[in-house]
């Protein structure tokens, strides 16, 4: 029985990309010409997933050299956001008034996307890199401030009684009780806000050109090597998942506290 | 004037009168139990006599000064352990430790910290997060808390209500024997549903009628020698007495059914009093 689960737990995942597999190359036989089928596409790849971190030009560089530039720029956008986000949720949780002054207008902020957000970034910074960072943080911010305030507002009785009866002072009241106890919440937050972060560098990368997957991706589908642009697509897939899954592992090791 | 003067306090929740007319005076060194039922007001009571909250009407003071938050000098137990989960057992009882002594050294708060947790019996397991202890121990953690910081109040919020018998009798035990080796003399305000366990703590025992517009009965002194303990308590002419004075009273100003009570939820464990006749 154990056998036949850890078969399955294998054979399964495999039969799904198995599928998918042949959905693409059936695509790309009968439907459009133009799409480059798997074995192609490897072919056509390869160089740039065997050596992948070699440096050839401005935009053709190896996979993962591509990847980290935006992750890197992930991660600059991701904690410029999670720097405003955690404070600005700390405060609509703790406070009615703040609350009512600025739900609104965060609801409203809220749903924009990233191509919305880009040129008013490119406007303000007059160049790309910045715009960039501006426009991940703006649009990854929202899930750790919403987070945050549903965690402060969670926060038991029984602790914020404990800080009273030790008189802890409004300090170490925050930082002994208030924020150890939203620390999971923020977790689940930060989780969602990287998954944003890294839809919205694709988008702003390819918009601004700049060097990565998403430019990368852009420049291809410009000079007509499709099978670069799968090869793109896979990668942001592959690292997106194991983004989410890094903040998971983050998030179980803070909730088995 | 006692130490500890509650002069008729009422308090309402909304159009419900919780509280009416309660006197309550407890001198230096006392340990003073309130018995009640369950939604009887218990911890209403308790909170307002320790400035956690505040009465509607009347007066509470504690050394003749009227009271405004809760006191410095003062520590509190409550029955749910409200031990910080991510924090380790020596960690939780340091933070009352560097509330209460802000002027002292590292090496001193950690060596009071230490000897808190020694007292209860919990030096192996210092290094143990709340989560990694049974109840007794979590609850003994929140016992050395309060004494770490040499309090002279101590509130006791049903402290044993979460514990088997067992468990319940030995921390009474302990209990008593802390109160009796502290630094300074400690002043007891306990709240319990368990007649006995009053019986085998306190100098002086008061009923609480049941809820709502509960009021506090005449005191009834404890005079029996100490260390008492819950067989000694079990047979003992005067604490059969108590018990039935206790029914008595609880019995009699019983208005009507006390179940539409307070909005925590009620554990059905402790719906019925207990008292052992």
């Amino acid at each position: 029985m154990k056998f036949r689960q850890a078969l399955a737990g294998l054979l399964l995942p495999f039969a799904g990309i198995l599928f998918v597999g042949l959905l693409w190359t059936f695509l790309s036989a009968k439907v459009s010409k133009d799409l480059p089928n798997p074995i192609k596409t490897w072919e056509e790849s390869k160089l740039y997933v065997l050596k992948p971190l070699e440096k050839r030009g401005e935009m053709d560089q190896g996979i993962l050299l591509l990847a980290s530039y935006s992750l890197k720029r992930v991660a600059q956008g991701f904690v410029l956001g999670a720097i405003f986000a955690v404070p600005l949720g700390f405060l609509l949780g703790s406070s009615q008034l703040f609350f009512k002054a600025f739900d609104p207008t965060i609801q409203v902020l809220r749903p924009i996307s990233p191509l919305a957000w880009l040129p008013l970034g490119l406007i303000l910074f007059r160049q790309s890199e910045p715009a960039a960072l501006f426009t991940i943080a703006l649009c990854s911010m929202w899930p750790t401030v919403i987070n945050t305030m549903h965690g402060v507002r969670a926060i038991p009785q029984d602790y914020r009684n404990v800080a009273r009866v030790l008189q802890l002072s409004a300090w170490s009241t925050f930082t002994k009780v208030l924020f150890p106890a939203t620390l999971p919440y923020m977790f689940t937050g930060f989780r969602l806000s990287l998954g944003i972060a890294w839809l919205v560098i694709v988008a702003s990368e390819m918009l601004t050109g700049t060097p990565g997957v998403g430019g990368f991706l852009w420049q291809e589908y410009n000079s007509l090597v499709y099978s670069h642009i799968l090869l793109c697509i896979l990668t942001i897939g592959v690292v997106g998942f194991a983004l989410d899954r890094l903040m998971g592992l983050a998030e179980m090791r803070i909730r088995a506290v | 004037m006692s130490f500890i003067e509650l002069e008729g306090v009422c308090k309402c929740y909304g159009p419900r009168r919780v509280l009416r007319n309660v006197n309550l005076s407890v001198e230096r060194g006392e340990f003073v139990s309130i018995v009640g039922c369950s939604a009887s007001g218990k911890t209403t009571l308790l909170s307002i006599a320790s400035g956690l909250r505040q009465a509607d009407h009347g007066s509470v003071s504690i050394g003749g000064k009227a009271l405004a938050g809760f006191p410095r000098q003062a520590a509190i137990v409550f029955q749910s352990y409200s031990l910080l989960p991510w924090f380790t057992a020596f960690e939780n009882v340091r933070l009352a430790v560097e509330a209460a002594f802000p002027d002292w050294t590292v090496a001193r708060r950690n060596e009071k910290t230490e000897a808190a947790l020694r007292m209860v019996g919990l030096g192996q397991a210092m290094a143990k997060r709340p989560s990694q202890l049974s109840g007794g121990m979590r609850q003994r953690v929140a016992i050395a808390r309060a004494f770490a910081v040499d309090p002279e109040i101590l509130f006791l919020d049903e402290p044993f209500g979460a514990l088997d018998a067992l468990t319940r009798a030995t921390l009474q035990q302990e209990l008593a024997r802390l109160c009796q080796v502290a630094e300074r003399p400690v002043t007891v305000v306990a709240i319990t549903n368990n007649v006995d366990e009053a019986i085998v703590l306190s100098d002086r025992i008061f009923a609480l009628s049941k809820g709502p517009e509960a009021t506090l009965g005449t005191a009834i002194p404890v005079s029996l020698p100490r260390p008492r303990t819950a067989a000694t308590v079990l047979h003992d002419e005067q604490a059969v007495r108590i018990r039935v004075k206790i029914a008595q009273y609880l019995t009699s100003h019983s208005s009507k059914p006390a179940l539409h009570g307070r909005p925590e939820a009620i554990p059905s464990r402790a719906l019925a009093l207990e008292v052992e006749a």
